[in-house]
């Protein structure tokens, strides 16, 4: 089992009357990618700020890598945020900047780092442009970049694909999938399909309150249920909760089977191919198998 | 591996970016045009109705069939000159003696330009922090330089920039000044030109430290001005107001001064002390333990208005 990262007890803010977070305590496993997830208000960015060190909490704590984030210069080195409403200042061009923020950060090759990063997010070609030349598109990129720069062990990301298109969003996802195991990544996002994509574990905030903080696997119940899109045919419901393994099975809206199963007695690849081979047996079409329920789903249910 | 840096190292790149990125901006440029007209204008001014005066004594002279280079005139000159110094400047004898060798055009101009520094100062540095609140841009620094550093960094860099337009607008002064006067002596002007820019940097470096507090304790650069300036205007009147009120039992000892007997006895005469611009007039005295104690002072209201500042960002949410 790997050490935890990030550890937060009893984390709560208050602005004023408004409880923004509530007594929130969860921990994100080095090396994981985790996701913050919840409606909008749900206190996403409350915490994401707490973890960076930009508000203090009214009460709890939070270590980074063991270490207090609101200790002057304790997140030097170690951490990297992409913040999400943070304007990149407009009087920089893009490479000085990087460099500037390169040695505040104590890097020796500051210049060379620079460069590194603006290629990783595809953006060589902005290095003497001013931040207020810069699209929304790019300036997201470069706000990435420079979270990337001197490669922190921690990385935190708040919105890291909002308002991109498709095909940025895409290659940032992949620049965050690539981090995986060796960065710890804290992801907070609206985007539920992108999370289930590239997190390890997530916590679900609503109202300020932590509603489940788990594993993706056991948040999607991946270990636990398998669904089928049914397209034509009859279900034959009791053969199928008659198969070995197999706890329960339904048919939920949208004629789509819902099959829970025993994860610990049996792989989940082997029950899918046993149920699915009954059906077409039975000549019942189907057009699509997915494990576990969708995140948004469960999101949904749960906030 | 974590990279080392010690505090003074972060300071230091601190102090570089911010001052690479003043220089690039037009604001520095703007300020320094308008720096140099204020001080054009003054000398204009000043000098113009010197002349006037000068070439008045000097008609007045030649019908009286004096010779204005005869050193009883020239004494008498002086002695004329330190009572209207004394009336308008100071009534102290040794800083009075001492101004006698600068051209009242310098003087004049130098006393009208500490004045509008304070106002420049702000213009110049209210938005360091407070532009970098406001936007949250300051999230991409914090994490990276201790908040105490980041101030000290931006401070510093105001203070290096400050100091160059002082050099440039001083030197300009100094200049005209030798030209308007034959008499302003080269030893003179050296002397006067090192004594002129220390006051006017060991003065600078309160009102900076004033700029950076303000800076730091709201999001908006527009209100953090406001703020700068209507601190200014309180700092200027508590030394008006300080300076016209006699202290209790002073007026009878000192019942020989007329202007001691025009001022009223109040504990209000103490609000002086409080009032970093009180301490301003000493940073032209001639003797040695008066300039330091008036720099200590600055440096002491500079560092306490530091202080508040750290205490701003290091308490509140960014």
């Amino acid at each position: 089992m790997s050490q935890p990262a990030i550890r937060l007890e009893k984390l709560s803010k208050h602005f004023g009357l408004k409880r923004a977070v509530d007594d929130v305590s969860f921990e994100v496993q080095e090396g994981n990618t985790y996701g913050l997830i919840g409606p909008n208000g749900a206190g996403k960015t409350t915490t994401f700020s707490m973890m960076c060190g930009y508000l203090f909490p009214t009460a709890g704590t939070i270590r980074i890598l063991g270490a207090d984030p609101f200790e002057p210069g304790a997140l030097k080195g170690k951490v990297g945020v992409l913040p999400q409403d943070a304007i990149l200042p407009p009087q920089w061009p893009v490479g000085a900047l990087l460099t500037y923020f390169g040695q505040l950060s104590g890097l020796s090759n500051a210049e060379a780092e620079a460069k590194r990063v603006l290629e990783r997010v595809q953006l060589p070609e902005t290095w003497s442009l001013y931040a207020n030349q810069l699209s929304h598109g790019m300036a997201k990129r470069v706000s990435m970049a420079q979270a990337l720069m001197g490669s922190p062990p921690v990385i935190f990301l708040d919105e890291p694909t909002a308002g991109l298109d498709p095909k940025i969003a895409a290659s940032v996802r992949s620049i965050i999938r690539e981090l995986k195991g060796n960065h710890t990544v804290v992801v907070s996002s609206h985007n539920l399909q992108e999370l289930e994509e590239l997190c390890d574990a997530s916590a679900i905030l609503d109202k300020g309150k932590l509603v489940s903080a788990a594993t993706m696997a056991d948040l999607t119940g991946r270990l636990a249920e398998f669904r089928v899109q049914i397209a034509k045919g009859e279900v034959p419901l009791f053969e199928v909760k008659a198969q070995s393994g197999v706890k329960d099975a339904r048919l939920e809206a949208n004629k789509v089977l819902c099959v829970t199963f025993d994860g610990q007695a049996v792989e989940p690849e082997e029950i899918i191919t046993r149920v699915v081979g009954l059906l077409a047996q039975r000549n019942v079409l189907f057009t699509s198998v997915w494990l576990g329920k969708k995140l948004e789903e469960k999101v949904l249910q749960l906030t | 591996m974590q990279p080392r840096v010690t505090d003074l190292q972060e300071i230091g790149a601190v102090w570089r970016g911010e001052t690479v990125r003043a220089t690039r901006s037009g604001r520095v440029v703007v300020l320094l045009l308008l720096f140099m007209m204020f001080v054009g204008l003054s000398l204009t001014i000043v000098g113009f109705l010197s002349s006037q005066l000068s070439a008045k004594a000097e008609e007045q002279a030649k019908s009286a069939g004096v010779d204005l280079n005869d050193e009883k005139v020239k004494t008498q000159f002086n002695e004329g000159k330190k009572q209207f110094l004394s009336v308008v400047i100071t009534d102290d004898e040794e800083m009075l003696d001492s101004l006698l060798a600068l051209p009242v055009v310098l003087l004049f101009v130098f006393k009208l330009t500490l004045r509008f520094v304070p106002l420049l100062i702000a213009l110049m540095g209210f938005d360091q922090l407070a532009g970098e609140l406001g936007p949250k841009s300051i999230r991409f620094l914090v994490v990276r330089v201790k908040r105490t550093n980041l101030i000290l960094g931006k401070f510093l860099s105001q203070v290096t920039i400050f100091a160059a337009l002082l050099a440039v607008c001083t030197i300009l002064m100094v200049v005209v000044a030798r030209i308007l006067n034959d008499d302003f002596a080269a030893k003179d002007v050296v002397i006067w030109t090192l004594r002129l820019l220390a006051s006017s940097f060991v003065l600078a470096v309160a009102y900076l430290a004033l700029t950076t507090l303000c800076s730091s304790i709201v999001k908006s650069g527009a209100v953090a001005l406001v703020l700068n300036i209507m601190i200014l205007f309180g700092i200027w009147a508590l030394a008006f107001v300080g300076e016209n009120f006699a202290f209790p039992g002073t007026v009878k000892a000192d019942d020989g001064n007329l202007l001691a007997l025009l001022r009223t006895e109040s504990w209000a005469a103490y609000l002086q002390y409080f009032s970093v611009w009180h301490y301003g007039q000493d940073l032209l005295h001639p003797a040695p333990l008066r300039f330091a104690v008036a720099a200590l002072v600055h440096l002491g209201f500079a560092l306490v208005f530091l202080g508040l500042a750290q205490l701003a960002l290091k308490k509140r949410d960014l």
